[in-house]
């Protein structure tokens, strides 16, 4: 059961780089999420109730209900639908990105490893080369922070791999995601576009040499 | 150590309701209270209670940092008064509150134990520096916090990855230093090498070293210069001594050797940015910043090339905590005079303020490494053993990019001092009473230049000692 949800994860990391409208961007985001809290609650069955359901509320209240919503209330409030400015075409994006599943999956073949879960490790390998992708190719600061929460997630699916014997990583992860819906998404929200606008990374150019 | 960091923490958090200027240096006096004690307390060679012994651990790295730590945080929080005199009581009041809680921050990721550990409280840092930074509420302070949360945020996620890694090629139940070092030999070498490498660039953000130093630079920049000063030190420092312990962690490994020439580029490329960005910026915090860069790239060098190189790299450290934070107190006082950090627009400053700009040169001396400066004495042994090692193209590229150094340094903090005003700038009056605590920092660093107390040594041998 869980092989198809990863998988159905993969997609929605392929997806990404080819879409060019940001409500696909919130969406995926949301069903990543959705994804993950799935995944967390087949994986992490043996561990203590209490911890599973900490991690299963957690998961989805953040990643899948407040994380997008936060991501639509930014579409809505700066009015900005689609990726104006791209480093590169959508097939160049799309091929990058195919490039990178393939770099993630020779190096999983590579190390072939007992000790770790493969899967879990090449998604999580094309999760941060994805979220990378999009920090580099696109322009505006909003493809950069769904970069940054696509490495993110991609973190947390690697967590719940080795949380079974160690929980406690999958705490630290949760803080990461703390820190990113509180901090990232709340600096985003209330401060930029009053000062910077949010419509273009160009506007982050001004404290350089 | 629970009940120093609850016991810090609160006493921090206390100055959000603070209504008066007094009542947050009442509170200040009350933190550092604490902060001496727990200093008295490790010195003493006080037990971590039973509770918190899982978690952290009073090491000789994470003791002496400590003390320096108290030492240049207590200095940021006095030159703030001053620094933060036009500012309201709300900014003075979060930034003293963000200020105590950075060196909290920081004190738990310097006695942290536990991979993990010593990651939260490196996030905590992001947290509290990103306020900092955004003091002033300018467009430009909000792109410089901007980019350091979004670019730290990547760093500690890329390094909570390695962390994963560690843990999953070790098959370690704890993530305590120790256990993961006991059993990393036996761990996949290409897991190891992959964990080295993510958490690494992770915390390069933390180092301000290759490849995420831009947002130390950038912190640096847009943050008071008082709180600059901790950042370019005891923050750099916590990740430095982060990087040290995992280092330490693979010393046993098979895979030590490929860590160590991993240390010897990044710390070559951090060399050479920091040397060409030196002449390129417009502005002295960014100035000061890139020497940061530099200065950890050599300390870089230092454990990439081993063997009395990571003393070096230690004693480097300790040192530049000393004399960079006594240039970026100084440079407090010039922002004070002048309003401004602009390179080309600044000089004539010998003539305000004779003690501030001699503690400005003799930094710049001492920062240089030229004798009796301590930092001559670091350079001078990882040198050494660069030779030692046959390494000359390695020898080539550092006394270039050191000749480059020093003469960016000198042509810029001579310009300040000399060089007449290049317009309309009316200079006000400088505080001499901060330009000669600055220069008391300075004194200190110079004395550990010209004599390394056997206790000193003795503490940099543990920490060093693989």
């Amino acid at each position: 059961m869980i092989l198809p949800l990863v998988i159905l994860y993969t997609v929605t990391l392929v997806y990404l780089s080819i879409t060019e409208r940001f409500r696909n961007f919130a969406s995926i985001m949301g069903l990543q999420g959705w994804l993950l809290f799935a995944v967390a609650v087949l994986r992490l069955h043996a561990v203590d109730p209490a911890e599973l359901t900490f991690v299963a509320i957690e998961t989805l209240l953040f990643k899948g209900i407040l994380v997008p919503a936060l991501l639509f209330a930014v579409i809505r409030r700066t009015k900005i639908n689609r990726v104006r400015t791209s480093g590169s075409s959508q097939a160049g994006s799309l091929l990058l990105s195919l490039l990178a599943l393939v770099v993630s999956a020779s190096v999983t073949y590579y190390i072939a490893d007992a000790t770790v879960d493969l899967v879990f490790f090449g998604v999580a390998l094309y999760a941060l080369l994805s979220g990378l992708i999009l920090i580099v190719m696109r322009r505006r600061i909003f493809s950069h922070m769904v970069g940054f929460l696509t490495i993110e997630n991609g973190v947390f699916l690697f967590s719940t791999a080795i949380g079974v014997e160690m929980p406690l990583l999958i705490n630290f992860a949760i803080l990461l995601d703390i820190l990113i819906s509180v901090l990232m998404l709340g600096i985003f929200f209330t401060k930029i576009d009053g000062k910077i606008h949010a419509d273009d990374a160009d506007a982050l150019t001004n404290v350089k040499d | 150590m629970l009940y120093y960091l609850l016991l810090a923490t609160a006493v921090a958090s206390a100055v959000f309701a603070a209504r008066s200027r007094r009542q947050i240096f009442i509170a200040g006096v009350l933190f550092y209270l604490v902060q001496a004690l727990f200093a008295a307390h490790v010195l003493c060679g006080g037990a971590c209670d039973p509770l918190s012994a899982q978690w952290f651990a009073f090491d000789a790295s994470a003791i002496l940092f400590y003390v320096l730590l108290c030492i240049v945080s207590c200095y940021a929080f006095v030159h703030s008064e001053a620094y933060l005199a036009d500012c309201d009581l709300g900014q003075v009041r979060t930034y003293s509150a963000l200020l105590m809680l950075l060196t909290t921050a920081i004190a738990g990721a310097y006695f942290a134990d536990n991979l993990a550990v010593t990651w939260i409280f490196l996030e905590a840092t992001t947290l509290c520096s990103a306020g900092i930074v955004y003091h002033r509420r300018t467009a430009a302070t909000l792109e410089a916090a901007w980019k350091y949360v979004f670019v730290c945020s990547t760093g500690i996620a890329m390094a909570y990855l390695g962390i994963l890694l560690l843990a999953a090629a070790t098959k370690c139940e704890s993530l305590a230093y120790a256990d993961v070092a006991a059993a990393a030999p036996a761990g996949s070498p290409l897991y190891l090498k992959t964990a080295f490498l993510l958490i690494l660039c992770g915390y390069s953000c933390k180092v301000e070293l290759f490849p995420l130093y831009t947002v130390g630079v950038d912190a640096n920049f847009a943050a008071p210069s008082p709180a600059s000063a901790l950042i370019s030190t005891g923050l750099v420092n916590a990740g430095f001594l982060a990087v040290l312990r995992v280092y330490k962690t693979l010393a046993q490994t098979d895979v030590f050797p490929w860590v160590r020439a991993v240390l010897l580029l990044v710390g070559v490329l951090s060399l050479v940015i920091g040397a060409l960005f030196l002449r390129r910026t417009n502005n002295y915090k960014r100035f000061l910043s890139y020497s940061t860069v530099e200065n950890m790239g050599i300390a870089a060098i230092g454990l990439g090339i081993g063997g009395a190189g990571v003393w070096a790299a230690v004693f480097h450290v300790v040192c530049h905590t000393l004399v960079k934070s006594s240039l970026f107190f100084q440079m407090a006082v010039v922002r004070q005079v002048y309003n401004g950090y602009r390179i080309n627009r600044l000089g004539d400053y010998i003539r305000i303020n004779r003690i501030g700009a001699i503690g400005l040169l003799a930094g710049m001396v001492t920062l240089l490494a030229f004798p009796p400066s301590p930092l001559f004495v670091s350079e001078l042994m990882i040198l050494r053993e660069v030779i030692a090692v046959h390494k000359w193209w390695l020898v080539a590229v550092m006394t270039l990019l050191l000749c480059i150094v020093i003469y960016s340094f000198c042509s810029r903090m001579i310009r300040l001092c000399y060089q007449p005003n290049q317009d309309e700038l009316h200079p006000s009056k400088a505080d001499r009473a901060l330009s000669w605590s600055a220069l008391s920092l300075l004194i200190a660093a110079l004395v550990l230049g010209m004599w390394q107390p056997d206790f000193l040594c003795r503490i940099i041998d543990q920490i060093a000692a693989l």
